[in-house]
């Protein structure tokens, strides 16, 4: 991110901008009109035999979330209207590749929107994985940079991959409840070990997702994004999902008092480690991450204290914070714009030039940092509250977390804008100015006039908590705890600010300790052990055609010899009676037996593979003695057809080619492992028929059916109508199939040749 | 190549187009369907690029060069006769006209919906497998130069 150097962008964003910040504005207008008109839902079945629903109810809570996505998502996208042009032009890209960027922009927006409203686990699951992927592409924008690569993996992985927990928590619950509908599930909720299994693995995905410790890692490093992409998604709505889904089963989470408790202790530990290395980090941005990853933390601790106290905490404090946070990355974007650079010790000084971003942004810290006259104030006043109510630690925990909070953000800002005046390389265009000033003026009527917002966080409140909860912030002037434990966490950070050395020192040490015994180190050596196996693997496998095939007759025919040392054996290897009219098929079998041994034992080219026609065409005769003359038409053609090409192919392969080959008599070891994987997949394979011609069908014959329900069909072939009608899907599905393949084979035959 | 395949290879494709027509039709009451009827076509294609060569057969036969197009229009017209029962609230493979209802007949054909499916895969078979034969005999006549 350092020493770009902007050219002068063209002036016009792209129509596709312009249609994002639309659909933005829609879902504002729609989640206002939806939030105050009530509760409104959408409940059809989506896979009925399997229980999934496509439900979503717009109640107070996701009302909440839904105005984070649309509200900070129409501020931030009219930001890269001006920023992305820039940005494209920067990176020397053409400015086509701003479409990409919006299109994953509203998916991700709608996805958000979707998992805010779900009320089926499944569902939520969906959403939930979709804000991943397209996280993953967003992080990834800038694709020809090896770290932004890296980073996008990095999130996908940690986020999609703990996201697998979560749809394993949801089977936990339907195995318990016997549905996926969460008001069900909360209706019917009681104390048993899988409730408990069950929603403490929703909670991993969504401590995962929300970068919580230890999973923490991943957001840092998603800092390559652009500005835009890290003000949105870290700021209001990727990590935002987290604790979404943690508000959204919480009346499942606090069934069991010990699954809050470690809430609270994962959310003091984020805050613990994200506030002290946000205190020494250099570039802007990974101080404003670690700040995230600290201040989810409060917001998990709140959910772990619970109550309605927690409850009305948790809601109040994602809305502040997500207001303030976008606003401070929108100032580190536009920052590092007009200057060039993205660090702490190379900025300062920005006060005179950038006068309404220094006050806008001061506004944004100030309110994260929880002073009088900013919405920040009842966020921290809520949350000393209710962590007196749960205990005094918790309460001496809370001032310590807000003064680190103060600590870092004021180091943050003085460093951008404080010091000694500095001239600024460009102007910045005022759409990129103007976001950071609402979100700035949100939070000063947020922090007058509060109503509002203790409206919403009151009915999101009543979700979480199950109740409804009153919410009723207020500045009170007298000695009350919360303003004492205010004034403390001032003096705690004013303090930390003060004491730079120390600071760093300590700041160092546990980054430090994170680097050497963090999980970020685990993950690496994971993936690299990982890549490892599969590259190891795959060369086996693709070394030839041979070691392709027995890469699936072999491990299938182990497989096989498995199965059938486990089951028995009584009655399944029926010889049968052997009539007279029998002769026929045990004709065509023998010339079947006689051309597979030809096709093992000849050395020639072109005579195994007419051998194996032979094999072919016998076992078409074969089906169609045995009665079933729709399957001999198709096998009869589809050899044919294979002949064909067989031979057209190998008449022109050139002649030298043969002696080049060692001879199929394959002396050697080579030859030796290729006698033994055919034996081990031929016996498996004869084993496997001779048992299933063995035994007559399990369970009702479907075929009678079949034969009964033809003439209702409109049909006289029964095969035709069981492809085309009965088990219609099947065969769509396989005819898609073969598109796919035909497409496949296309792409790589067209590599070498065009005709 | 012998002299006979030479000459049956460029004469063979109206036979059977007529054959897998014949399989279409029929199909619902006897043996056949859309499948078989497609490789049967795809085969007599196939035999004039092996007899003729890539250059000859393309232009022999120039509406090979629309195989993808044939496919995809299998494909849809597969996907749309499968699914537009769902446009009126009946599960994915709902044929019209019901059991029990009139069906128009053209001799032995019947005419439903699922016919219609039929044909859209016997049009994919058709355009899918072409396009492989093409590209393949391509593929060796180019190795061959």
């Amino acid at each position: 991110m350092t020493g770009r150097a902007f050219r002068v962008p063209p002036a016009r964003p792209a129509v596709a901008g312009w249609l994002a910040i639309a659909a933005a504005a829609a879902a504002l207008v729609m989640t206002l009109a939806g939030w105050q008109a009530g509760d409104w839902t959408i409940d059809v079945p989506w896979a009925p035999t399997l229980g999934f629903r496509f439900a979503l109810a717009f109640d107070g809570f996701a009302a909440l979330y839904a105005f984070l996505a649309a509200g900070i998502g129409l501020l931030v996208f009219v930001y890269a209207t001006a920023y992305l042009p820039r940005h494209l032009d920067a990176e020397s890209r053409p400015q086509a590749d701003a479409g990409r960027f919006w299109s994953w922009m509203v998916l991700f927006m709608a996805s958000m929107i979707g998992l805010a409203a779900s009320q089926d686990l499944i569902l939520m699951f969906v959403f939930f994985d979709l804000t991943a992927v397209s996280s993953y592409f967003l992080i990834g924008f800038d694709r020809h940079r090896s770290d932004a690569r890296g980073a996008a993996l990095l999130a996908l992985v940690v986020t999609a991959g703990s996201a697998v927990a979560m749809l394993l928590g949801g089977v936990v619950l339907e195995g318990e409840y016997g549905t996926f509908s969460l008001p069900a599930i909360i209706e019917a909720a009681a104390l048993t070990p899988a409730t408990t299994i069950g929603c403490v693995l929703i909670a991993v995905a969504a401590l995962a997702k929300s970068a919580q410790v230890p999973f923490h890692f991943w957001l840092p490093r998603a800092m390559a994004a652009p500005t835009p992409v890290s003000a949105y998604l870290h700021s209001a709505a990727m990590v935002a999902a987290g604790v979404l889904v943690l508000g959204r089963i919480h009346p499942l989470l606090s069934l069991d008092p010990c699954v809050l408790d470690a809430l609270i202790v994962a959310g003091f530990a984020s805050i613990a480690v994200g506030g002290i290395l946000a205190l020494a980090q250099d570039e802007l941005k990974q101080v404003l991450a670690y700040s995230t990853i600290s201040q989810y933390g409060y917001v998990v601790v709140l959910y772990g204290i619970g109550g309605p106290a927690g409850a009305a905490g948790a809601a109040l404090y994602v809305v502040a914070h997500a207001i303030s946070k976008s606003a401070l990355f929108l100032t580190a974007g536009a920052v590092t714009e007009a200057t060039g650079e993205s660090r702490l010790t190379q900025l300062g000084g920005l006060v005179r030039e950038m006068p309404l971003v220094a006050v806008a942004s001061g506004v944004a810290a100030a309110s994260l940092a929880a002073f009088p006259v900013t919405l920040g104030f009842f966020k921290d006043e809520l949350f000393f509250a209710a962590a007196i109510e749960k205990a005094p630690i918790v309460g001496v925990g809370a001032v310590l977390a807000a003064g680190l909070t103060l600590a870092y953000l004021g180091r943050f800002w003085l460093g951008v804008f404080a010091g000694p005046h500095r001239p600024l390389q460009h102007g910045v265009p005022s759409a990129m100015v103007i976001p950071i000033v609402v979100l700035a003026a949100l939070t000063v009527v947020g922090g007058i006039v509060v109503g509002p917002f203790a409206a919403l966080a009151a009915d999101a409140a009543a979700g979480i908590h199950g109740s409804p909860v009153e919410v009723a912030p207020a500045y009170h002037l007298d000695g009350r705890t919360e303003n004492l434990m205010t004034l403390g966490a001032w003096a705690v950070g004013l303090a930390l600010l003060a004491a730079t050395r120390v600071r760093d020192a300590v700041s160092r040490l546990v980054a430090r300790a994170g680097d050497r015994l963090g999980p970020r180190r685990l993950y690496g050596l994971v993936l690299d052990t990982v890549d490892r196996v599969s590259e190891t693997v795959h060369r086996a496998e693709v070394r030839d055609l041979r070691t392709s095939l027995a890469a699936i007759l072999v491990p299938t025919g182990i497989l096989a010899a498995f199965g059938f040392v486990v089951t028995p054996t009584d009655g399944s290897y029926d010889v049968g009676p052997l009539g007279v009219a029998d002769v026929p098929l045990i004709v065509l079998l023998a010339l079947g037996v006689g051309a597979a041994l030809t096709a093992t034992r000849d050395t020639g080219r072109l005579r195994p593979v007419l051998a194996l026609s032979v094999l072919g065409f016998a076992l078409a005769g074969v089906y169609a003695i045995l009665g079933a003359p729709d399957v001999a038409l198709v096998a009869l053609v589809i050899e044919t057809v294979l002949s064909i090409v067989f031979v057209a192919v190998f008449a022109r392969l050139p002649a030298t080619a043969v002696a080049d080959r060692p001879s199929s008599g394959h002396p050697g070891i080579a030859g030796r492992r290729n006698a033994i994987a055919g034996v081990l997949a031929g016996l498996s394979a004869f084993a496997v028929i001779w048992s299933a011609l063995s035994r007559p069908p399990l369970g009702p014959p479907d075929a009678a059916a079949h034969i009964r329900l033809t003439p209702d069909a409109h049909g006289g072939d029964v095969v035709t109508v069981i492809l085309a009608d009965f088990r219609g899907l099947d065969t769509m599905v396989e005819i898609t199939v073969l598109a796919v393949a035909v497409i496949g084979v296309t792409s790589l035959l067209r590599r070498r040749s065009e005709p | 190549m012998t002299p006979i395949v030479e000459l049956i290879a460029p004469r063979l494709l109206p036979i059977a187009s007529v054959v897998a027509i014949a399989l279409i039709v029929k199909g619902y009451a006897n043996v056949g369907e859309g499948f078989g009827a497609g490789v049967i076509v795809a085969l007599a294609i196939g035999l004039r690029y092996v007899v003729l060569g890539p250059e000859r057969a393309d232009r022999t036969i120039p509406i090979v060069r629309a195989a993808p197009l044939v496919a995809v229009t299998g494909l849809l017209i597969a996907l749309g006769s499968g699914f537009f029962g769902l446009l009126f609230g009946s599960p994915p493979f709902t044929h019209y006209p019901p059991p029990g209802e009139p069906v128009v007949r053209i001799g032995a054909l019947e005419l439903t919906t699922a016919v219609a499916f039929d044909v859209g895969i016997f049009l994919l078979v058709v355009g899918a497998v072409v396009m492989l034969i093409r590209q393949l005999s391509w593929l060796v006549a180019e190795d061959d130069s």
